[in-house]
């Protein structure tokens, strides 16, 4: 290996490739993860407040499919979710990239939906005795108590699952899809080249990450102080 | 005394944890009249905040009843046989927390006026009047619009205390109220319990404050192991105490 070769072929591929690194890579990862939070934010809703609803049976449900989605490796979930949707469901033949998005919503709903419901039990149980020694009902009491408070909690842990999921859906690349890791292997296809897409992929990753973890940062700040006020 | 003049009568009331491991209220039964500022004493763990919290239901008694202005409220169904709403009654019994617990998001206005607009209905005008009013009786007419975290400890008991007669309950319950503060608020607080027990509102006050018990409870009641040993007046309890249990206790709080 030839560190000076590595750096003259990254600069080649950069001129030739960047439209596939930076617009097609790039935008299927980001707009993958951005599905598969804002989806699996709202199903992780559901499954969260059937995991606290006083009907067992709708707990049990939740907490069987938390744990399962929680107990098995992701890419087994893809590989199955890939193989077995379009046999299950004729409309999804075919469709490479809704069968794995819709694989990468159900895994987030369940880390979601335990982001959700511990964000809400760690608001005070003095709050919710309050509201309702008040006479505020149950609903009265969650939407102006509870949840407000809950949210706090909950917008910083969504926003890192957020990038969990941009690094996460590098394995959906194994279903050729066009993120950005499945530019590695079409670049590797054309330049026999494998070390010098690594490479770049990883530092677009690199960037990517560093660059939302201080975006949600600052964005934790403003709602700490929106606390404080 | 006539039956109209009972608030709330508690029978047997009982309250088990783990199967029947932890009697935590092991068959109480006492009225509390209007106009009452009774006032419950006891050693750590003999079941006091758990009687108090059974009054509104925040716990569920394992077995007994709590009729409560008319209405057994542990009952399932109501006295017109529909289901029992326990928002309802738990209006009417304003209930202030050793910790206070504010609306941390919500200004002390709005900690104030939220339940009366959104549970009884009252306009936003009506409400915002009624809360300057009363945080005014209490001295913090000046940060109605302040947050709960500016606050000292003291002012948000007060606050808390106002933001539940806001409801104008009929009776007020208090658990540990001074237990949190810093001893030189104590005071204020105990000050603002004092009129308004002065002003006539039935009260049922959990508390270590032997001097304040003495001095504005009408009735005190002595708990331990879940059980009421003693009643009586202050006098009658504090330099007359009958039950060893209640001697023993006085020796060491005196
Ligand atoms: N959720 C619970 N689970 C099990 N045991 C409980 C629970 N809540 C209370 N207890 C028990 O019930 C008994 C009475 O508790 P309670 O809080 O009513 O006492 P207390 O008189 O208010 O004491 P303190 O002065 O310390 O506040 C205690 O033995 C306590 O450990
Ligand atoms: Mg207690």
């Amino acid at each position: 290996m030839n560190f000076a070769t590595i750096g003259q072929n990254i600069v080649k591929l950069t001129a030739k490739y960047w439209d596939k690194f930076l617009l097609t890579g790039m935008g299927y990862t980001l707009s993958l993860a951005a599905i598969t939070v804002a989806v699996g934010a709202i199903l992780g809703a559901l499954i969260a407040f059937m995991r606290m609803s006083k009907i067992a049976p709708l707990r049990w449900i939740a907490g069987i499919y938390t744990e399962i989605i929680r107990g098995t490796p992701m890419l087994l979930q893809l590989y199955l979710f890939y193989f077995a949707l379009p046999q299950l469901v004729p409309l999804l033949k075919k469709q490479q990239y809704a069968c794995v998005a819709i694989a990468l919503v159900c895994n987030s709903a369940a880390y979601v939906s335990e982001i959700i419901r511990s964000g809400i039990q760690a608001v005070d149980i003095g709050q919710t005795e309050a509201a309702r020694s008040l006479g505020m009902s149950h609903k009265l009491t969650m939407t102006q108590i509870i949840l407000p408070q809950a949210i706090k909690n909950i917008l910083p842990a969504l926003g890192n699952e957020f990038i969990m999921i941009v690094k996460d859906t590098s394995l959906a690349s194994t279903f050729f899809i066009g993120d950005l890791m499945t530019q590695v292997l079409v670049v590797k296809g054309a330049t026999y080249l494998t070390i010098e897409p690594l490479i770049m992929v990883a530092i677009i990753y690199f960037v990517l990450t560093f660059v939302l973890t201080k975006l949600l940062g600052v964005f934790e700040r403003r709602l700490r102080r929106g606390d404080i006020r | 005394m006539a039956t109209s003049d009972k608030l709330i009568q508690v029978k047997d009331l009982k309250k088990y944890y783990n199967g029947d491991a932890i009697k935590a209220l092991d068959g109480v039964s006492v009225d509390i009249n209007k106009g009452d500022v009774m006032v419950i004493i006891g050693p750590s763990g003999s079941g006091k905040s758990t009687f108090l919290r059974s009054l509104n239901l925040l716990e569920t008694p394992t077995s007994g009843s709590i009729i409560f202005e008319g209405t057994d409220i542990t009952q399932k169904k109501g006295p017109d046989g529909k289901k029992l709403n326990i928002d309802l009654h738990r209006e009417k019994m304003g209930m202030v927390f050793q910790h206070f617990n504010l609306f941390p998001h919500k200004t002390i206005l709005q900690n104030m006026t939220l339940a009366p607009v959104k549970v009884k209905g009252m306009s936003q005008e009506e409400a915002d009047k009624k809360a300057m009013e009363l945080l005014g009786r209490v001295g913090l007419a000046d940060r109605a619009n302040a947050y709960p975290i500016q606050l000292s400890g003291g002012q948000k008991q007060r606050v808390a205390i106002v933001r539940a007669l806001a409801m104008e309950p009929d009776v007020m319950l208090f658990d540990e109220p001074t237990s949190a503060l810093d001893p030189e608020m104590v005071g204020e607080v105990l000050d603002v319990m004092k009129k308004l027990a002065q002003e006539g509102m039935t009260m049922v006050v959990v508390t270590h404050e032997m001097g304040f018990a003495r001095e504005v409870g009408s009735r005190i009641l002595f708990m331990a192991d879940g059980k009421l040993l003693e009643e009586g007046t202050p006098d009658a309890v504090f330099n007359h105490p009958q039950n060893p249990r209640l001697q023993d206790f006085l020796s060491k709080v005196l």
